[in-house]
């Protein structure tokens, strides 16, 4: 699409980005533009390319093919200067586990070239920042997962990066702790940073992403605002019927071949259950109601009637389907 | 803004304002330009500054112990061999010292270039944080260097220290050995890391390489004698051998060893030749490893797919199931289980120690020997090689010089006859050791196998049992193939020499059951270096060189009440067939200890495993 309205240089600019291991393809050309002080999500389910594209963007794998430049500059020319303006936050926590979380932060601005009268105070503020206060002098080996992911994500903002980078910084995290980590997100923007970041989780999405794109074998399979992308590829509401196990597949044919009239938008079958789109779940129940009537599907064991959201979305893009 | 020094914890929203960075990014790039290399040094020394109180015990015991178990001991058994004069008119301790300065930094690479560089790639991964900084990788490989070399020179310094105290420093220009010897520990250093960068995944080619290479050039580099001590079909192994040109070249230096300038000149251009091409390959390895060089096209398109992407590519099946719920995840089982017999019962155990013990070891070794099939069969081999390099390094080297020595019986009996048993004895004790220490401690914590042992039916007694079984099985086989090497060497002269075998089966058992429970008090990984620290005197003083008469009576009692010596004087007594009550009572001192072990472990069962 274009980018008229924008007026102040982006942040990413990304054009046909490529990456190739050999006959793999991981990353098909992809183009990205964002935009400063915006939340930018990069969707899609394990192995998209999503992980290899954050790389790319931090200068720290080489591009195949495209073009790409971080705040005017391109990473594969001039990687160091790039890099002093990101914070990254990698899948895999990568912390020293010899040291003590704020030896870890500590270390990590001497990597920027930062003296320590600055960095001694800062590592103090992160630590409060990351609620690890009280874990200053602990021994990483000895922090829970949640606060190791706090203190990655702290150690990653110790040059007050202009671009944030986060690939999936919530996974393998209880929902307190993710809510957490939420916060500091969202206060990190309210700051004006730019953050990027790449999950699996649709609400993660939906809560922090200003604009996101759903990337699937390494191509971008659409790309809005999340209200936007739910208006556009799933409907309003949802009916999740599970018919029992061995006959989900049957029963979403039979809904497909006997309810056309329009009230259907759309079925899709998942190994537990099937889900019916629809503008209005209600005309839905009447519809499965006919065709338990009918013989045509035996009676779900369970119904639930919901709005549409972002997961939707995702298993509509990425998923099996059988309406096109 | 100063006043407001402690922030209310966390919760305030409108707190002040964070602190900037003093410089801009561009500065700070510019800055890591010219400085990157030394900040990576910095980290360095903060983690070695965590064991720094193992770094000094050891930078100060080993080299003291050393001069004096093998300066002072040794030189005693001197005579019978080749005359004083091979020396170069000098002491034995002045001999010495000097090999000895610079193979301290030849076992400290051996040690800082290999796993730590491995860590940083594959486990703690703190290489990828480096990474995303404005570093170079060239720059996080010379950091690494850098922080070693001073470790390097702070050894070398300290070893300098204690052979000052000894007066075995005779020339004004002694101190550039601390300099010749960092350089001969980069010569090793450097292109071990370079070797390090490149692998992929540990499958025990750091202990092969301790074994194959270091062990190798430590033992045959004239360290202990002059290289003419060897038969000339031995002697290149010193030619090649940076710790021989390091030696020689600390040797001119302190106490002004004579020898062409041109060898001089040689010793020095082949350290730097490897130091410096080390260091180059490395940076290479690390630049390929965490980026590329600018201009170049990108090199993992060009790359042949590796295997591990074929499970990437098959992902596709698992994307539409977003939340399973039980009821649909077991008719998938049901579904593909149709070909399958109904699963036999598992039966329990009852009886005494039901909680502790399910009857199962076999499993344990099972899994033992699939590994050892997959990955550590060249570790397990090459594990036998080491009490042999021992054995043809002093026996023909230093048993040129040493001549005969009164054996068990009291008749004189062959230099490297007097040793062979010793060292059988050392091997069954190393390597009990290292199987009930480091490996089940690295089992424990970092490959976590035990966590999943037992998740299931074992329990803790099941996987010591079969951990000491492992460790007796391996004991066995080394047994036997040192006893054939000492056979065909001609070093055995009785039948009662088969019964080494057993005898070694139980030093072992004694040694990996006390050592299991030890183990079972250890928290960190310093902590095995504080082993390693006990474990160096009681090698080097039971007797295992040198009969125990060399010493003061005193110390001769202390050293009685240490394991090893027993094991040293069993081994001995078999391999001549001197035997005597006094036999009967070495092995009684490794069947008590063995059951001190066993009990020990069984109680500290639960503290070990399920901790």
């Amino acid at each position: 699409m274009s980018s008229a309205d924008a007026e102040p240089p982006l942040v990413i600019r990304a054009r046909g980005l490529r990456k190739h291991y050999g006959d793999f393809h991981a990353v098909k050309g992809i183009d990205l533009e964002v935009r400063p002080g915006e939340c930018f999500g990069l969707l899609g389910p394990n192995g998209a390319g999503k992980s290899t594209t954050m790389r790319m963007l931090a200068g720290t794998s080489q591009r195949t093919a495209g073009e790409l430049t971080i705040l005017g500059i391109d990473p594969e020319e001039d990687g160091p200067a790039v890099r002093a303006h990101l914070g990254v936050v990698p899948q895999q926590d990568t912390l020293d586990e010899e040291l003590t979380a704020r030896e870890n932060i500590l270390i990590y601005g001497r990597y920027f070239g930062l003296p320590y009268s600055y960095l001694r105070p800062k590592a103090d503020e992160l630590l409060a920042f990351a609620q690890l206060t009280e874990k200053a002098d602990a021994k990483v080996t000895d922090l829970s997962g949640g606060m190791k992911r706090r203190l990655v994500i702290a150690r990653a903002l110790v040059n007050e990066p202009a671009l944030f980078l986060l690939d999936e910084p919530t996974t393998g995290l209880d929902p307190q702790a993710r809510h957490t980590l939420w916060d500091r997100l969202y206060r990190l923007k309210e700051r004006g940073t730019t953050l990027l970041l790449t999950t699996h989780y649709m609400d993660e999405a939906e809560q922090l992403c200003d604009r996101l794109v759903v990337v699937d074998g390494g191509e971008i399979m659409a790309s809005g605002t999340p209200a936007e992308l739910i208006r556009e590829h799933a409907s309003r509401e949802v009916l999740e019927a599970r018919f029992g196990a061995d006959r989900n597949e049957a029963a979403a044919r039979a809904v497909q071949a006997h309810a056309g009239e329009g009230v259907v938008h759309r079925v899709e079958v998942l190994p537990d259950r099937v889900l019916i789109y629809a503008a209005h779940a209600d005309d839905l129940h009447g519809v499965v109601q006919r065709l338990v009537d009918d013989g045509a599907v035996p009676a779900p064991v369970t119904t639930l009637t919901r709005r549409a959201s972002l997961e939707d979305v995702f298993l509509i893009l990425t998923g099996r389907t059988l309406v096109d | 803004m100063a006043a407001t020094t402690t922030p209310p914890p966390a919760a305030s929203g409108g707190a002040p304002a964070p602190l900037r960075p003093p410089h801009t990014p561009a500065e700070s790039a510019e800055r890591v330009k010219r400085r990157g290399a030394l900040y990576v040094a910095e980290h360095q020394l903060r983690n070695m500054r965590r064991y720094g109180s193992v770094l000094i015990v050891g930078a100060l015991g080993e080299p003291v112990l050393y001069l004096l178990a093998m300066g002072l001991g040794m030189a005693q058994l001197f005579g019978g061999g080749m005359p004083q004069e091979a020396l170069g008119g000098v002491s034995y301790v002045a001999f010495l010292a000097p090999a000895l300065l610079a193979s301290g930094a030849l076992m400290t690479a051996a040690v800082e270039f290999s796993y730590p560089v491995m860590g940083g790639f594959q486990w703690h991964r703190t290489y990828y944080a480096a990474q995303a900084t404005p570093l170079s990788p060239a720059q996080i490989a010379l950091g690494h260097l850098g922080a070693v070399s001073l470790r390097f020179v702070f050894q070398a310094l300290v070893f300098f220290l204690v052979m000052l105290a000894f007066g075995v420093v005779h020339s004004p220009w002694g101190w550039v050995q601390i300099l010749t010897a960092t350089l001969g520990g980069l010569a090793v250093g450097a292109p071990i890391m370079a070797f390090a960068a490149s692998l992929k995944e540990d499958r025990g080619q750091f202990a092969t390489l301790q074994r194959l290479v270091i062990m190798p050039l430590f033992l045959f580099s004239a360290t202990f004698y002059p290289l003419e001590a060897l038969p000339v079909w031995l002697r290149w192994i010193g030619w090649i051998s940076p710790q021989w040109h390091a030696a020689q070249l600390g040797r001119v230096l302190s106490y002004g060893m004579a020898e062409p300038a041109w060898l001089t000149v040689l010793h020095l251009v082949v350290l730097l030749v490897l130091a410096v091409g080390g260091a180059w390959l490395a940076a290479r390895i690390y630049t390929r490893r965490l980026g590329w060089r600018p201009g170049t096209p990108d090199r993992d398109a060009l790359a042949r797919p590796r295997a591990d992407r074929a499970s990437r590519l098959g992902r596709r099946a698992e994307v539409s199931v977003s939340d399973g719920s039980g009821t649909a995840s077991s008719s998938v089982v049901r579904e593909h289980a149709a070909g399958v017999p109904p699963m036999p019962e598992i039966t329990l155990r009852r009886g005494p120690l039901a909680g502790l013990y399910s009857g199962n070891v076999r499993a344990v070794m099972e899994r033992a020997f699939l590994s050892l099939r997959s990955n550590n069969w060249v570790v397990f081999a090459s594990g036998f090689v080491e009490p042999v390099l021992y054995l043809a390094s002093m026996g023909i080297g230093l048993g040129a010089l040493v001549g005969y020595v009164p054996g068990p019986d009291g008749t004189p009996v062959p230099y490297g006859m007097y040793i062979a048993p010793a060292l059988l004895a050392v091997s069954a004790m190393n390597g009990a050791i290292y199987d009930s220490t480091w490996n089940v401690f690295f089992k424990l914590r970092y490959a976590k196998t035990y966590q999943t042992m037992l998740a299931t039916r074992l329990g803790p007694l099941d996987v010591a049992l079969g951990e000491i079984a492992m460790a007796l099985l391996r004991g066995l086989i080394y047994a036997v193939g040192f006893l054939v090497v000492m056979t065909l060497g001609g070093l055995v002269t009785s039948w009662t020499a088969v019964l080494m075998v057993p005898g070694a089966l139980l030093v072992a058992l004694a040694f990996a059951s006390l050592g299991m429970a030890v183990t079972s008090f250890l928290k960190t990984f310093q902590h095995m270096d504080w082993i390693q620290i006990v474990l160096m005197p009681m090698f080097l003083f039971s007797a295992t060189f040198f009969p125990l008469s060399v010493y003061p009576q005193p110390l001769q009692w202390v050293i009685q009440v240490f394991p090893l010596w027993h094991a040293v004087e069993l081994m001995r007594a078999l391999a001549v067939g001197a035997l005597s009550w006094g036999t009967a009572g070495h092995a009684l001192y490794f069947v008590v200890m063995s059951a001190v072990g066993v009990w020990l472990t069984a109680r500290r069962l639960r503290a070990l495993f399920l901790r």
